[in-house]
């Protein structure tokens, strides 16, 4: 499978090919794709390679409790490194720009990420939210799952 | 002879399939089925296919050889045809749907981005930080405070916190990597996941693409995991 060479640091994670480039790609190739009616799909039972329904997490006591057991849990003395966060990103990436070390397409993807925090644009995305992984139950998904949420040409 | 479909590319296609073995314990080799301007590149089958991990990276590995040399329009995995003639019937009743997604995806790729919190604990530390209310409760319940609604008040505060903060992350990230794609498709993510996003790419926004994530991934830090694959063949982009 052909991977993006990347630059080192979060971006290797889950790229060693094989078994992980497989599973982030396994959607595109099981439920995407060109579909011809006329002809017979194989069964899909019985899948053994991951589940890939979209989580459908909404509210839960168990997502609750996990959450505040894990701030109970936080050294909250230790380490107050803040998280990645959109204005950081897009701060830092000004910077690069403004050092020349990219040009074009960063300025652009700077612009983009403004018109975002700027509410140019809205989104909005199914419920969701974090969750304890659950057991891989082989699951059949069938094409009529398939529910694409925004398209659109540039 | 039932045949398995791979794909459907233009009848000019190079098709260079020598010695490549198609799906299936006892695989055929590939071939090609030609009707007027197309042809599907397929190969025989005298069992019933099962999604085996093996199956499915012959059916990837055959898209993305035919793809370094020719657009192409991936199949879903899973497609039989009974005979040679019902693979022909097929790309004739379709041909001005199938010429013209050609025509589109002709010098593009797919790139796909997924992106999860790969630490969680540096994202509720910063919420603590940033809500007194969440704070007090996290501090009370640490105190020894037995009251069981504690938790949940607790859980339920920063859970929305969480999913508004991710999602606010989600669409910076769309909105960075969108202006190199042709078109692009948002899914709902899965799991653990907060971002699942396609681009179509064409070859000549493809550096600057992979410029833009590697300084993306390198801004966004260590607690945020984001997955790049590409190019891959365009699945989600041919209907």
């Amino acid at each position: 499978m052909t991977m993006v060479p990347q630059g080192g640091g979060p971006v290797a994670r889950g790229q060693g090919g094989g078994t992980s480039s497989l599973y982030d790609v396994l959607e595109l190739i099981l439920d995407r794709g060109l579909v011809i009616d006329v002809f017979v799909r194989v069964s899909l039972v019985g899948i053994e390679l991951i589940k890939i329904d979209a989580r459908i997490v909404v509210a839960s006591v168990d997502t609750y409790l996990r959450f505040a057991e894990a701030c109970n849990r936080l050294d909250l003395e230790a380490g107050r490194k803040a998280p990645a966060q959109l204005p950081d990103v897009m701060g830092n990436m000004m910077e690069g720009g403004a050092r020349g070390k990219t040009k074009g397409a960063i300025s652009g993807a700077v612009d983009a990420v403004t018109d975002s925090l700027t509410g140019k644009s809205s989104k909005s995305r199914e419920p969701e939210e974090e969750e304890e992984a659950e057991e891989e139950v082989p699951r059949r998904r069938r094409p009529a799952a398939r529910r694409p949420v925004r398209r659109e040409k540039e | 002879m039932p045949l398995y479909v791979y794909s459907i590319a233009a009848k000019d296609h190079p098709h260079r399939l020598d010695g490549v073995s198609g799906v299936g314990s006892d695989p055929s080799p590939l071939r090609t089925v030609t009707a007027g301007p197309l042809c599907a590149v397929v190969s025989d089958i005298a069992e019933e296919i099962r999604p085996k991990r093996r199956d499915l990276n012959v059916h990837q590995q055959v898209q993305e050889l035919l793809m370094a040399d020719g657009v192409i329009l991936p199949l879903q995995f899973g497609y039989i045809a009974t005979d040679d003639d019902a693979v022909r019937q097929a790309l004739e009743s379709n041909a001005e749907n199938y010429l013209g997604a050609l025509g589109r995806l002709d010098g593009c790729a797919e790139y796909h981005v997924r992106a999860s919190q790969a630490d969680e604990a540096p994202l509720l530390q910063q919420i603590l930080q940033d809500l007194p209310e969440a704070s007090d409760l996290n501090e009370r319940i640490r105190g020894g405070d037995r009251d069981p609604s504690l938790p949940l008040v607790l859980g339920e505060m920063v859970a929305r916190e969480v999913q508004v903060r991710q999602e606010a992350l989600a669409a910076g990230l769309t909105e960075a990597l969108v202006p190199f794609s042709r078109e692009y498709l948002a899914h709902p993510p899965s799991r653990t996941d907060f971002l699942n996003l396609s681009l179509l790419v064409h070859d000549e926004h493809k550096e600057a693409l992979r410029t833009a994530e590697v300084d993306l991934a390198r801004e966004i830090g260590n607690d945020v995991d984001l997955r790049f694959s590409g190019p891959l063949p365009p699945y989600s982009f041919v209907q």
